[in-house]
């Protein structure tokens, strides 16, 4: 029955004939699908924020917030985790870019792809910093200050102020709630382009497929593959439920928890802090939201805001829409493209030291000696690192695969975390110091002996040219049926249970835990689905 | 795996798995009911094989995959029965909005009414009901001199320096005319207790000048006390406003530029109970944009979010702020 109803909808929309990539059998792994996380965590932030659209009132900003979290029936559940859906979208799209910079996807014929997503990854911010204004609580217009601040000190930008903001400081949020909502539409716009461009190009192949320009299958090489429907739909599912799964459950939890310390609330609260005529925001110390942390950082290094404008912002974006034409090599390997494998890791690695950085110290000046000292070891690291590693080609004049990016990341991040404990513990010999300093420098020592014999002796592990998967035994699949078959049960447990959970009140994010942890099964059932059916 | 042996190494021939599948083909291309049709195979090539196989024996048995996809269709309703109740968000809450205040009995937290001739006179602790919405805290003071006898509060004009306008406030009640409520929410910027609150006449002194948060007491409000020739103040720690609770929580010091609002109390001598009857001042709540509040207190019922308190609404003593 549930075949013939599926050949009803297949015949229906022409599932056959889109105009979708065909995907080859290994690539039904994650990292190939970064971009389908980023885009179910985009929908879920709309929906969710169109729910929310029925009972925001721009005239009040933080008095209908606190009406969401109070009086509506679940309404901190959709406040919350339309705000984690926000942050998932953040990181995954970073995590996104990052993985096709390392890739070199950005490369021939992909450009305008990577350089649409760069704009995309820029509008998301700026919908994030708006929607986080749009609460109205101190931090919001703190952070609206804030902003404000920076663009009224470059001459001839104050214009943008009223135009962006409207009349914010008397309490009239609409021009901010207009504008979230523009940059939303706009980011939609962008991903249609965005997905029928990928579709068109193709996943990249593996790089032991194609490891030259343009890395693109041939329409008849890709005939071959598995049709886009059901096996490539069956496993977007399993995605999607996963993601809005985790997006659910880790707010809701989180509302549980009372009393962050103050590093841990820009990232872990999913609570609006007081009004900005409250008692308690005078003992609030004003921070932004996590993701524009580095950007506060940075303010601190200098007080002309040009030049802090030119570090923080324009240099890394023009830079990285520049890069596809930057990088002209036809290689994609990382080791043939040293000096750009080397400042996506330094921004990476940057980008996360400036976070914790700004989270640690939010808004406290840095003299330019500490700047150095914090921001050249990473530098030094991986100029050494990357000159050390030689790429080594086979007999064919195959590159060999020696070091994974990742790895890099992992060791330039250990190392810098240990150099810094360092110098805090040698400033600051407390035993705070001590017990941050020695679980780092285990964690440096581990890495350093993961990645020593590789980089210095540049050993290489012999690996299979085939990329056809490996077959899977068949108590594998009798498990993984078993499996299925528990996470019913439990999902049908916690479906009951779920009506009797109050609607508003303290408990009433519990709705958003369960309702996750139930998308969670429905992600895992699908995917353990996709296992049994389709890996051979 | 099916092995050959050969002198030295083994040489795989068959997968086990292969093999199975291969019976399987073979066995339903020679079953009369899903009979392999050789002359469709030459005409239409592997695209038939293909098909037939699919069809036919499929990679995975179809029982199994039908019991599976079944399971999976039940998780998928589970969820959907899941989102139901969650659709409850789309039905917005009626907000009740009241045009006038209400009259609300005091009670302890056991449900008591609270006794007006049994409230200790210049009690430290702060002691506070919601009234008259909920979330708008008030202080409940039985005034008295500096030994602590109750002092009789008339009816006093206070005056709102913002905008220079009066109005009256009506006095104390209970049996010595010595019981007082104030809103316990700052004029300033809206600190609440314990930053704000009731310092007796023990505690109005310098030693109060030295004090750790939240009973310290600056010099600009001992000398206004001392000016006004109150014995006890009612102080906000937070950036130091101070109030005059025997002249209807006037103002001494600033930065306020508004009074506390007063809540209107009603005593019944025969029962001794008290009842929260009104509000008079500004509104609690600062209204529009250049915070100049309206001189009419009911603006404060207009707020959508908030609930009446009822006609009860409980006392209590939170804490005792002052160490020693």
């Amino acid at each position: 029955m549930s075949s013939k109803l599926s050949d009803w909808f297949k015949e229906r929309l022409g599932l056959d004939d889109l105009p979708f990539f065909k995907t080859p059998d290994y690539m039904y792994k994650v990292d190939y699908w970064l971009g389908a996380l980023v885009a179910s965590a985009f929908i879920y932030t709309v929906i969710t924020g169109l729910i929310l659209l029925l009972y925001y009132n721009a005239q009040a900003g933080y008095n209908s917030t606190e009406f969401v979290i109070n009086s509506v029936p679940y309404g901190s559940v959709v406040l919350y985790s339309h705000l984690y859906g926000a942050y998932a979208m953040i990181i995954l799209a970073y995590v996104h870019m990052f993985r096709n910079y390392f890739a070199g996807a950005y490369k021939k014929p992909r450009e305008l792809l990577w350089i649409i997503g760069v704009i995309m990854l820029v509008l998301t911010l700026g919908t994030a910093f708006l929607g986080y204004s749009l609460i109205g609580d101190a931090l919001a217009t703190s952070a609206v200050d804030v902003g404000e601040g920076i663009i009224s000190s470059i001459p001839g930008l104050s214009i943008f102020i009223p135009l962006l903001f409207g009349n914010y400081d008397a309490g009239d949020y609409g021009r901010v709630l207009a504008w979230h909502i523009i940059f939303t539409a706009l980011i939609g716009l962008l991903f249609v382009f965005h997905f029928f461009m990928a579709e068109h190009y193709g996943m990249m192949p593996s790089r032991k497929v194609k490891d030259k320009v343009p890395a693109v299958y041939t329409k008849e090489e890709w005939q071959k593959f598995n049709p886009w429907w059901p096996r490539n739909f069956v496993y977007m599912m399993s995605l999607v439920f996963l993601s809005w799964g985790f997006i659910l459950i880790i707010p809701n939890a989180l509302a549980y928890l009372n009393g962050l310390p103050q590093q841990l609330n820009p990232f872990l609260n999913p609570k609006p802090a007081p009004p900005p005529n409250s008692p308690a925001a005078a003992h609030i110390t004003t921070y932004p939201p996590w993701f524009f942390l580095f950007l506060y950082k940075i303010a601190d290094f200098t007080s002309d805001v040009l030049i802090f404008l030119f570090i923080g912002v324009i240099i890394p974006l023009i830079y990285l829409i520049l890069v596809p034409f930057l990088d002209r090599t036809e290689y994609l390997h990382p080791l043939k493209r040293k000096v750009f494998v080397g400042i996506g890791i330094l921004m990476a690695t940057y980008l996360i030291q400036t976070t914790i950085w700004g989270d640690l110290t939010p808004g406290v000046e840095i003299p330019v000696g500490q700047q150095v000292l914090v921001y050249l070891p990473p530098a030094i690291i991986v100029a050494l690192g990357l000159t050390a590693i030689k790429p080594r080609t086979d007999n064919k004049g195959n590159i060999k695969g020696t070091i994974s990016p990742i790895t890099v990341l992992a060791f330039v991040l250990a190392s810098s975390l240990f150099v810094i404990a360092g110098i805090e513990l040698l400033a600051n010999p407390t035993i705070l110091t001590v017990g941050i300093f020695i679980p780092l420098a285990g964690i440096f020592v581990l890495t350093t002996k993961k990645i020593a014999p590789i980089a210095l002796k540049a050993e290489q592990k012999s690996e299979n040219m085939a990329i056809s998967e490996e077959r899977v035994p068949e108590w594998k699949k009798k498990l993984a049926e078993g499996l299925v078959a528990v996470l019913f049960i439990y999902a049908v447990v916690l479906a009951a249970q779920i009506w009797t959970i109050p609607a508003t009140g303290y408990f009433s994010n519990l709705f958003g835990v369960d309702l996750g942890l139930i998308f969670l099964m429905l992600g895992e059932g699908i995917s353990l689905y996709h296992y049994v059916v389709y890996r051979k | 795996m099916i092995r050959f042996k050969s002198d030295k190494e083994d040489k795989p021939i068959l997968d086990y798995s292969n093999l199975t599948f291969i019976r399987k083909l073979t066995r339903k291309m020679r079953d009369p009911k899903t009979k392999f049709d050789t002359k469709e195979f030459i005409n239409r090539g592997e695209d038939y094989l293909f098909n037939y196989t699919n069809k036919n024996v499929g990679s995975v048995d179809e029982k199994r995959r039908k019991f599976l996809k079944s399971l999976i269709f039940g998780i998928a309703a589970a969820a959907v029965v899941g989102v139901i109740p969650g659709l409850k968000v789309l039905v917005p809450p009626t907000v009740t909005v009241t045009s006038g205040f209400p009259k609300s009995l005091l009670v302890d937290s056991s449900g008591n009414p609270i006794k007006a001739s049994q409230i200790p006179v210049n009690s430290p602790f702060i002691v506070i009901f919601e009234y008259p919405m909920t979330g708008e805290p008030n202080f409940l003071i039985n005034l008295g001199d500096s030994s602590g006898k109750p002092v009789e509060i008339p009816s006093t004009i206070v005056e709102v320096p913002q905008t220079g306008k009066t109005y009256t406030f009506p006095g104390g009640v209970g049996p010595n005319k010595s019981i007082v409520a104030y809103s316990a929410i700052c004029q300033h910027l809206g600190c609440t207790p314990p930053y704000i609150h009731f310092y007796p006449p023990q505690y109005v002194g310098p030693s109060q000048l030295t004090a750790s948060e939240p009973d310290q007491l600056t010099a600009a409000a001992l000398l206004a006390a001392k000016q006004a020739k109150v014995p006890a103040l009612i102080h906000c720690d937070c950036h130091g406003s101070t109030y005059d609770p025997y002249h209807g929580g006037s103002v001494l010091t600033g930065p306020t530029v508004r009074p506390l609002p007063a809540v209107v109390l009603e005593w019944d001598s025969s029962t001794d109970y008290l009842y929260a009857i009104g509000a008079v001042g500004v509104a609690a709540y600062p209204n529009g944009s250049n915070g100049v509040p309206t001189n009419n207190p009911n603006e404060d019922l207009s707020s959508s979010f908030g609930s009446p308190v009822g006609d009860k609404t409980t006392v209590q003593e939170t804490e005792n702020p002052f160490s020693s």
